[in-house]
């Protein structure tokens, strides 16, 4: 394949929400949602066999009404299938109560994908290197699926199977994604090592605490690029709970991490380094947490 | 489909196009409508090269599907010049020699001028943050920065807005 030419498929142009479910339940497996297009584009382009494929291509352009940032005080932020990583740059409520997202926003690829590149299919994609991915996964929260059997949610501790493998059935469109209200005293933030912002990560974290003057009392801490997925560190979770951050607690959680991940040697990085720096990396995070309040 | 009618409006002209569904907009502006100004350079979103406004937004047209485009607003380099008298943007990258080769020029000019959109007035870091997304082979930034940071000073807004200044000062 080449990186200029596309391969043969058709267009599907759904004007609702039904519509879409109704073409994927029609087509189920042989069908690639598009929203931004920044990673099926890629995809398409490179495939290395024609059973990787899909036959037709369903892009979300016509359906109206997805592509919104909302803060409800109520229930929390809700993010539209079609909200792209600058549209949540655009919403000061992200940057005042997730500022783990908005930092991973910031700090996505590169200006022209953040125009395109929707916050839902960085998800949908399953990458373990997927840096809004890595935030929304400590902040924790929902995906709220359309399919022919009707809306479910499912939680995002649930959403990730495998390699590329999400809990979306063929017949289910990704609608919104639910963000929980933050906690009094709850504070983020997000880290990556990468040679340049617009490479993919060699190592993320993001981590979520709730925090009573220096007391633990809740902790989500996630980390991308050490396993086939986005992975929680729960085990490193259970060493922060409860406790007072203090430099001894802080060295224990850190030198947990590198037995909880699994990573391995790629083109951007070494199994030995990404083990290396973990600890040194979530134990940042957490300092930056702290100090940003 | 395979094929879907559509109309662009590419740099103050209506083009009405009947494209195949699998042709990016970069295809379609180099190969169908002969506008070479935009370049194809890794076809995968890093480079920067194929960068256009779309609605005045920045993006890669080598990851845009023509056919998703229809009724869009798109501007490409040649846009931006007046009857062949180039904007404070292009003529900034001239006087700044910020051109070697010239092959990223006309997506770093596009970026440029996404970025002075947003941001009249940009800091060194914000520039070089805003450039992220494209890649120069030949030279490095340098002067790059400095022709953006001219762009700034020289945006005809910007002229208007601090003349009532001058007078106050003489």
């Amino acid at each position: 394949m080449s990186s200029r030419i596309l391969p043969d498929f058709d267009l599907l142009l759904p004007q609702s929400i039904p519509d879409a479910v109704e073409l994927l339940s029609a087509h189920r497996d042989r069908i690639t949602v598009m929203a931004g297009g920044t990673d099926v584009m890629v995809a398409m382009k490179f495939a290395q066999s024609p059973a990787q494929l899909p036959d037709y291509v369903m892009s979300l352009e016509n359906v109206p009404g997805l592509a919104y940032v909302l803060f409800d005080p109520e229930r929390g932020l809700r993010i539209g299938a079609k909200a792209t990583v600058a549209d949540l740059l655009a919403q000061s409520e992200v940057k005042r109560h997730y500022r783990a997202l908005w930092h991973a926003a910031q700090t996505f690829a590169t200006g022209q994908v953040r125009n395109t590149a929707t916050v839902l299919g960085n998800l949908l994609r399953a990458s373990p290197a997927g840096d809004c991915s890595c935030a929304i996964y400590a902040i924790g929260g929902v995906v709220v699926l359309h399919g022919t059997s009707g809306r479910r949610e499912v939680d995002i501790d649930d959403f990730w199977l495998s390699y590329g493998v999400t809990a979306r059935r063929p017949d289910e469109l990704a609608v919104e994604l639910i963000l929980p209200l933050p906690a009094a005293g709850s504070r983020s933030a997000f880290k990556r090592m990468t040679r340049t912002s617009e490479d993919l990560a060699k190592l993320n974290v993001a981590v979520r605490l709730e925090m009573s003057g220096n007391t633990c009392v809740d902790a989500r801490l996630a980390m991308g690029c050490v396993a086939p997925t986005p992975l929680r560190l729960t085990r490193t979770e259970a060493l922060l709970k409860g406790r007072e951050l203090t430099a001894e607690v802080l060295q224990r959680v850190a030198a947990s991490v590198p037995w909880e991940i699994s990573p391995i040697d790629d083109k951007r990085s070494t199994a030995e380094y990404r083990k290396q720096v973990s600890g040194v990396l979530l134990k940042r995070a957490i300092q930056e947490a702290c100090g940003a309040a | 489909m395979k094929n879907r009618d559509i109309t662009l409006h590419i740099n103050g002209e209506e083009y009405r196009l009947n494209v195949a569904v699998n042709r990016t907009l970069l295809d379609v502006l180099r190969d169908e409508l002969g506008m070479t100004e935009t370049k194809y350079g890794c076809g995968t979103g890093e480079c920067g090269a194929c960068t256009v406004l779309v609605e005045d937004k920045a993006v890669n047209s080598c990851l845009t599907l023509a056919a998703t485009m229809d009724g869009k607003r798109i501007t490409t380099v040649a846009g931006l010049a007046d009857f062949g008298r180039l904007d404070h943007i292009q003529q900034a990258f001239v006087d700044e020699a910020a051109i070697q080769c010239g092959y990223c020029t006309p997506g770093m000019v596009m970026k440029t001028a996404s970025l002075l959109a947003q941001n009249p007035d940009p800091s060194e870091a914000e520039i070089r943050h805003a450039l992220e997304g494209n890649i120069c082979r030949c030279t490095g930034y340098e002067k790059i920065v400095k022709a953006v940071r001219k762009a700034a000073e020289t945006m005809p807004g910007r002229a208007a807005a601090v003349e009532p200044c001058k007078e106050v000062v003489q």
